[in-house]
Formats: C-alpha cells, structure tokens, sequence
C-alpha cells in the first residue's frame, strides 16, 4: 500500500502546488485594494475603502469600463451567428476541402496575436476605420471566433442527424427544421461559446493595444498601461472588478452547462 | 387543415423565412449551403488574411530613413538586418527557449491536476480544481501579472515574509526566471483543459489491469497512462508552445525590459522606431517559425486533441462523403 500512499503524495503536492499558484494573484490582488496605505505593502498598512472610492469618482475608470463593455457586446452579437452556423456547416454539410477550411478557421490561433493585431490595425487604417470603438470588437470577434466554433462544434456533434431527418420527414422545411430542431439543440454549445467570447473579449489585452488610441482605450489597456509607470493601490481596485466579473462567469458557466463538461473525454 | 390564421404565430414567421429562403436561395443551389453558412467566418478570418498581405508587402520594403517612408522598391533588406544583427538572434533563441521551458513545466504541472481531477471520486474537489482553473482563465493575463507584480516586488509578498525571518531582499522581478514562472502559470490552465479529455479516456479498469499484472504506480503511470495520454500532451504541448513563443505582456510587465520576446521587438520595431518594414519583417519570420514548428510536430505525432471534429463525425461525414 506505500506505493499508493506515493502515488497520492506526488499527485497531490503538485496539484496543491498549483492551485496556490493560480489562486495567489487573485487572493493577492483582493487583499491588496483594500489597503489604507498610498503603496503597496506588506504587512498592509490598514483596512479602507479610500481606493474604491477613488475609483468610483475617477471618469477614465468609467469610461474605459464601459468601452470594455461596449466592445464585448458587439464581439459577442458578431461571433453568435458566425460561429454556429459555420459550426453547423464544418460538422454537418458535405463540403469540398473540409479538412482546408478547418484549418483555415483555425487562422487566429495560429497567427500569432501579435501579428494579428498589427495587421488589423494596418488594414483599419487603410480603410479609416481605425480610432472608432466599434471595430475593435470586430477584430476581438475574429481573434477568438475558433473558441465560438469549437464550443457549438462540440453541441452538434453530439446531435443526432436523424432527428433533422425525422423533423424533414415529417414535412418540416429546412429553415423549419433548423429553428425548430437544430438550433435548440445546440443552444447550451452557443451559450458557452457567447459566454467565452464576451469574456476573452472584456479582458483582451494585446489586439486591444493596437486598435484603440488614447480617446478609445479599453479597460485591460488602461491597466497595463498604469502599471507601466507606477504601482498603486488604484490598479487593485480595478483588478477587483475583473476578479468579480470572472467570478460571475465562471459562475454563469457552470449554472447553464456545468464546468464538468470540460471534462468529457473525446 | 386549419385556417392560415389560425395557425401560432411562430409557425408563420417560420413559414414567411421559408419563403424567402426560397426566393434568396433556390433549390438548385441547396447542395452548396454549406459554403454559404460558412462565408461569414471565413470572411472575418479574412481580416487576419489581408493583414498579413500588408505585413508580407511592408516587410519587403526598405525604411527610407530621409523621409521615413516605406521605398516602393521591394528588397530583402529587412530580414538581412534581422540576420545580420545579433540582438534579434539573441531575442529569438531567448523566445525559443521559453517556449520549450515553459512547456514542460506546464505539461509536468498540468498532468497530475488533470489527473486527479478526472479521477477524483469527489465532486465537490472536482468542482474546486475546475473553478482555481477557470477563474484565473476568465481573469486575463494583465490582471494576473499585476497580481505576480505586487507578490514579486521589492516591497512584496514574498521579500516581506523573507525579511521577518532575516533573508533578502531579492530582485525577484524583472529577470528571465519570473518570466517563465509567469508564463507557466499562465499556460496551466490551457495545458489542463487540453490535457483532460486525453486524460478521460483513458479508462481506469486499464489502470487497474496493469496494477493487477503486478506493474507498481510508477510503472503503470509510465507504460500505460502516459502513452495512452499521449494526444493530450500534444495538443497541450503544441498550445502552451505556440502561446508562449508570441506572448507580449508577461515578458512587458514581468521581465520589465530586460528578457523582450520577439513580440516585444516587433513591437518596439513598430511603435518606438517607427519602421514598419523591420517589424513586419520580424513578424512574418515569427509566423514562419511558429507554423513550421506546428505543421513540423503535427506530422511527426498527428493531430491530439487538436481535430475539430470527434472521430465518429468524421467518420459520419466520410461515410456520407462516399455514398
């Protein structure tokens, strides 16, 4: 039996190991915003609200906040469409280079962010868009529209064809059958998939960067660059809005499907 | 047969989309339906496409340094600077070699959180593991490095609790080391979520089995759930690889300047030199070496957990394909 009680030692120390190391920003970032100091230390200097308040009476907090918000939306609306009925296509249609289209949608997660975001900000120039909100959430779309496609992807193919053949049978049309079959089917894949949109996109840092300029920037923008210059207690508080929003989704998430559906195996 | 009117509503809104689903798509066009539910994705992704035109043509294409205009000519120049000057070379292995650190301590690490998650006879643990993973996930990645700022710091977390006990303090920031800790706790989550289903499938009677045949943990880990964990691994690896290889905020924040990854030369080339041929030029390499690495392990181990589509579908579709 020593050689189980090993088994679970090793397991276990890695896994408490990392549940530490993922939680201890979170935890770390909490703590830190309700500091009463004007820097950040430890032990903290006192318990106060002083930085929260700060934040609510700070206008560019506000703003970026809502273009964050605004941007998310229009990220989401796009990729619900786009993503489930490409999803419904790559899964169920007869299609020539099937396997060339998968990789092609596949696109923005193998060019690098980085480059993505460059060259988006290049051809909004171009076409002068660039410096309005709006088209950032598109290029926020296109960036993480394969999490869209994966997350209905994995609904319809878990939807048995001959249901639609059966609704087609039966005298229902193919719009019919799609709205009345298909699409509630796939409800909880679309539903995950809007919900992992809006949250990528409302924390979406570097494709953020290139697109907006300083009248349009986002929240995760203002952040990284407050934290270039100096760290103060403020950037905690507003940290905490994001920890607070994950924790809704997270919630969200495992209310609509359950995080367990992560776990299925292929 | 009911009166038209007398029929739900739904049913005739349904009915009117029908009728102009006709009219916009008649019936001789039904067996390419699927082509058009598709256009709207590939027309975004096409977005990334003819940015990368833009990066391919400015990177042939000289900075003229007396007007700081890109020359109509195009050149190689650009990517002989980037080979003839030894700071992007030094920038690029760096890259290469926190790609490689990092996943492998992503994968170490993320193997036994998948494995205990899957095989915990707890749903309540269970539940726990998948929420420390989510939440981090959902948090992003500047928040979380700001996070690692206020722990790692001079003021810190960890040089205070060394201090109480009389040792430090240590510059624990703005060096390679903290960047490639970022980065893999970064990377966990994504190396777990890939992992997973990898991990799932491998049924536990075959552990047992192997236990049974007289095979010890270590044994049994080894022969057995590795291999058979084997897609997972590259499909993790292959993720974990290629986000770090193009990461940008945590070599900014954590490294401060002193480890730049080749997204931060990029940048750099981009925003503080204004030469956009060099950065473009050092973005489409960045491409090349990513994809070729990709396609490279992709055809030398398969696909992992990477396929789109589970292998009942696809058999489905090459089924249908035939008929």
């Amino acid at each position: 039996m020593t050689g189980a009680r090993a088994k679970a030692w090793v397991l276990w120390s890695i896994v408490v190991l990392c549940v530490v190391t993922l939680s201890l920003p979170t935890l770390i970032i909490i703590g830190a915003s309700f500091t009463s100091g004007d820097i950040i230390r430890f032990p903290p200097d006192g318990f106060s609200l002083r930085w929260y308040e700060e934040l609510a009476s700070e206008r560019a907090f506000w703003d970026a906040l809502w273009r964050s918000f605004y941007v998310s939306v229009i990220c989401t609306v796009l990729s619900i469409p786009v993503g489930t009925l490409a999803a419904i296509a790559t899964v169920r249609y007869r299609l020539r280079l099937r396997r060339t289209l998968q990789i092609y949608l596949l696109l923005p997660f193998t060019i690098p962010l980085v480059v993505s975001g460059i060259g988006m900000m290049i051809f909004f120039g171009e076409i002068r868009i660039l410096g309005q909100l709006w088209p950032v959430g598109i290029g926020l779309c296109v960036i993480n529209l394969p999490f869209m496609i994966w997350a209905v992807s994995a609904s319809v193919n878990s939807l048995d064809p001959e249901l639609e053949n059966a609704a087609a049978n039966c005298g229902a049309a193919p719009v019919h059958v799609f709205f009345t079959v298909t699409l509630p089917a796939v409800t909880p894949g679309v539903i995950t998939g809007g919900l992992l949109m809006f949250v990528l996109a409302f924390n979406e840092f570097l494709v953020s960067l290139f697109l907006v300029d300083s009248r349009t920037v986002t929240l995760p923008v203002q952040i990284y660059n407050n934290i270039r210059s100096v760290i103060t207690p403020d950037l905690a508080a507003v940290s905490v809005v994001y920890i607070l929003f994950a924790v809704v989704a997270v919630w969200l998430l495992d209310r609509i499907v359950g995080l367990e559906i992560f776990l299925r195996s292929k | 047969m009911p009166k038209p009117s007398s029929r739900p509503i739904a049913w005739r809104l349904l009915d009117g989309a029908e009728a102009v689903a006709r009219r916009l798509w008649p019936r001789p066009l039904r067996g390419q339906t699927g082509y058009l539910l598709l256009t709207p994705a590939v027309l975004l992704v096409g977005l990334l496409v003819i940015g990368l035109g833009y990066m391919a043509d400015y990177s042939l294409r000289e900075l003229d340094l007396s007007t700081y205009r890109l020359v109509d000519e195009y050149s190689l120049t650009n990517y002989q600077i980037l080979w003839d000057r030894p700071v992007f070379t030094r920038v690029f292995l760096r890259t290469l070699l926190a790609a490689v650190l990092v996943t492998v301590f992503s994968l170490l690490l993320a193997f036994p959180y998948a494995y205990v998650m899957v095989r915990t006879g707890s749903s309540r643990l269970r539940k726990l593991l998948l929420i420390a993973l989510f939440l981090p996930f959902f948090i992003g990645q500047v928040v979380r490095a700001y996070g690692w700022l206020i722990i790692l710091g001079s003021e810190g977390l960890l040089n205070s609790a060394l201090g109480a006990i009389g040792l430090g303090p240590f510059d624990l920031l703005y060096n390679y080391p903290s960047v490639i800790f970022g980065l893999i706790q970064y990377m966990l989550p994504f190396a777990v979520l890939m992992l997973v289903p990898a991990v799932a499938a491998i049924g536990q009677d075959v552990e047992l089995a192997s236990e049974g045949l007289g095979a010890n943990w270590m044994q049994t880990l080894w022969f057995v759930v590795l291999p058979m964990a084997k897609p997972g691994f590259i499909g993790a690896g292959l993720v974990v690889f290629t986000l770090t290889l193009t990461d940008f905020a945590m070599p900014e924040i954590l490294g401060g300047g002193t480890s730049d990854f080749i997204a931060s030369s990029i940048y750099d080339a981009f925003f503080q030199l204004s030469n956009f041929g060099l950065g473009a030029a050092i973005a489409l390499v960045l491409v090349v070496i990513g994809s070729v690495l990709a396609v490279g392990i992709l055809a030398l181990v398969g696909t992992g957990t990477l396929g789109m589509t589970n292998p009942s579908s696809r058999a489905q579709a090459r089924r249908r394909g035939r008929s």
